[in-house]
């Protein structure tokens, strides 16, 4: 079972379309990301998921259950933690998650263990007593991620989590994610950290102006960027006829020839590394060394993204 | 389905009422310091210049009319103060917050209608007891049933308001309409003139009929001093309590309409 389908899904804002005809299924179990630069309509998608926002058409099913006609029933299974922290202003983070705590199921007791255990765990009970004015942007956004670690929904998702979020407290919160996944979660991430994504996702959609772009693993979207590997080859013998040689070979993109040296980019670099030593030897050449670099998921990005913003 | 977390979610959305409007204790503060400034000096005063002798046979205190006129302005100022706190809430993301909680969006507004209202009468409840304290606390039955009316009215004025800001999704238009509401609604009933008075001027008077301000304070006057009042009120006791209680039922099933099919994020001005 999809834990969410989205079939069709448009959401207009007046004249602005900010998803435009998604098509999506995100499995259960997986930790799923949601790229894309500013704009490109991750958190209307998310927020639409949650039942916060109605498609203006199309729909999205979360363990089946419509968001347009069901929406009652998807929100027993979905928490969110916004993009931008909500509901602070009303009182103390403590009872603010105190309160969290029991509209999601808790009974009080259970809240106020949850709540203290939760935040010891984000190194946010020191903060329990203040105003939300006093609170840096960091820790407003720990206690919007501690409200769906609470909650421990079956599906959670998270709005650009580790925004603002310093690098000890990154790590520590995609901790959290891989274990609310393992206790059972499907973990929907927005981001726009490459490295984010990389860390913790499993498989990846990019959206680009409210369309997908494209969707798979992390390995598998890396293998579309064409001439995406780079493969460095050093050598003994003559340039010239190295570089016959390795341009024999089918799906040779661009190259750059040193003396001793040749670098080429192509697709799936690893899988043809053997053939490309092969071809090299028997045009009398010897390798000494091969080495090859997978392109980094900010070259997938800017392939799928930004290297179209020029076109647009 | 699950009465027991509906009847919890319930309870905590008239909770998150409570606890906004005790952050607002300052300004419920000075309002009820306001209300004993008006009713003591303003009201003797002027209960002194005014009779309505001519107007109906048996001369009539002003001063009884007057202190429920004033105390029901007040429950529906406090019960309409509401608009801009929810406005707000729509400002800082807290409306979308609720929408994505784990609870039926029919309860969700039920319980902001409940809590608004129940937070209304509760923080007016000093000014209440200082009427009564004025006037005579009446039969048990009668301050009973003065309580449940002005807890109906209260949630009943929550739930117009809700239903017109989360319908409105704007500041302005928020600011404009309640302000207009607040002024216009209260000078359009029986508040400070009685029915028979307003007769004169026609619009007026059938403005003040239908308006469930007129029922709601009439209501108090006659449960509190029925042979004053039989005569100048709305209408019988009993009609104007089913009134009130149709106000009440009508605009939060409209708050509920709104927040179950149209309401959702985004879009406010
Ligand atoms: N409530 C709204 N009203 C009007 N337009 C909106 C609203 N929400 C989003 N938009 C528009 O829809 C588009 C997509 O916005 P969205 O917030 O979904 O992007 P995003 O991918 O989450 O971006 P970011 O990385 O900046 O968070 C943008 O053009 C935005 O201006
Ligand atoms: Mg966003």
């Amino acid at each position: 079972m999809a834990a969410v389908k989205i079939v069709n899904f448009v959401k207009r804002f007046g004249e602005v379309t900010a998803v435009n005809n998604l098509n999506l299924e995100i499995y259960e179990g997986e930790i799923f990301g949601l790229l894309g630069p500013n704009g490109s309509g991750k958190s209307t998608t998310l927020l639409t998921i949650a039942t916060v926002y109605k498609p203006t058409s199309g729909d999205i099913y979360v363990f089946e259950h419509s968001v347009s006609r069901e929406g009652d029933t998807v929100r027993k299974f979905v928490g969110i933690a916004f993009q931008e922290p909500k509901a602070m202003w009303v009182d103390t983070p403590y009872e603010l998650l105190l309160w969290h705590a029991m509209i999601v199921g808790y009974t009080s007791h259970e809240a106020k263990n949850v709540v203290k255990e939760t935040m010891e765990r984000l190194n946010l009970w020191e903060h329990r007593k203040k105003q939300f004015y006093q609170l840096s942007g960091g820790t407003r956004k720990k206690l919007e991620i501690a409200k769906v670690m609470i909650q421990r929904p079956r599906l959670a998702i998270f709005d650009e989590p580790t925004a603002q979020v310093d690098v000890i407290t990154k790590h520590a919160l995609w901790d959290v994610v891989r274990e609310m996944r393992d206790n059972g979660s499907t973990v929907i991430v927005a981001t726009n950290d490459m490295f984010e994504a990389e860390k913790i996702c499993e498989r990846i959609a990019i959206m680009y102006r409210g369309e997908l772009r494209t969707l798979g693993s992390v390995k598998e979207l890396k293998d579309q960027v064409p001439g995406g590997d780079v493969v460095e080859v050093s050598f003994e013998g003559d340039r010239e006829e190295a570089k016959d040689a390795l341009l024999k070979l089918d799906g040779i993109g661009r190259y750059m020839l040193g003396n001793d040296k040749i670098v080429a980019y192509l697709n799936k670099g690893e899988e043809r590394a053997a053939e490309i030593v092969s071809a090299l030897m028997s045009a009398g050449i010897k390798v000494k060394r091969i080495m090859v670099q997978e392109p980094t998921l900010d070259d997938v990005f800017f392939y799928f993204t930004g290297a179209r913003l020029g076109e647009g | 389905m699950d009465l027991m977390g509906d009847l919890k979610a319930l309870g905590l959305l008239v909770r998150w009422d409570l606890t906004r409007m005790w952050r607002r204790r300052m300004f419920i503060a000075m309002r009820v310091i306001w209300f004993t400034v008006q009713v003591s000096v303003f009201g003797l005063a002027l209960s002194a210049m005014v009779r309505f002798r001519g107007v109906v046979a048996h001369s009539i205190d002003y001063y009884h009319f007057y202190l429920f006129g004033v105390y029901t302005s007040m429950l529906f100022s406090i019960s309409v103060s509401n608009a801009y706190e929810v406005a707000e809430e729509f400002e800082e993301g807290i409306i979308e917050y609720h929408l994505s909680l784990p609870i039926k969006r029919s309860i969700l507004s039920t319980g902001r209608a409940l809590g608004g209202g129940i937070a209304a009468f509760i923080f007016t409840l000093p000014m209440y007891a200082i009427v009564l304290t004025l006037l005579g606390w009446g039969s048990p039955l009668a301050l009973f049933a003065s309580l449940i009316a002005a807890l109906i009215f209260s949630v009943g004025v929550v739930g117009l308001v809700l239903s017109i800001v989360l319908s409105v999704k704007s500041g302005d238009a928020t600011d404009i309409l309640f302000g207009i509401i607040d002024a216009i609604i209260i000078r359009l009933s029986t508040i400070f003139y009685p029915a028979v008075v307003l007769a004169k001027i026609a619009p007026y008077y059938y403005a003040a009929l239908a308006n469930p301000i007129s029922h709601f304070v009439d209501l108090l006057r006659t449960l509190f001093f029925f042979e004053e009042y039989k005569i100048l009120a709305v209408t019988d006791p009993l009609l104007m309590g089913c009134y009130l209680l149709g106000f009440a039922a009508g605009l939060v099933s409209t708050a509920i309409y709104i927040v179950e099919r149209k309401l959702e994020g985004g879009g406010w001005r």
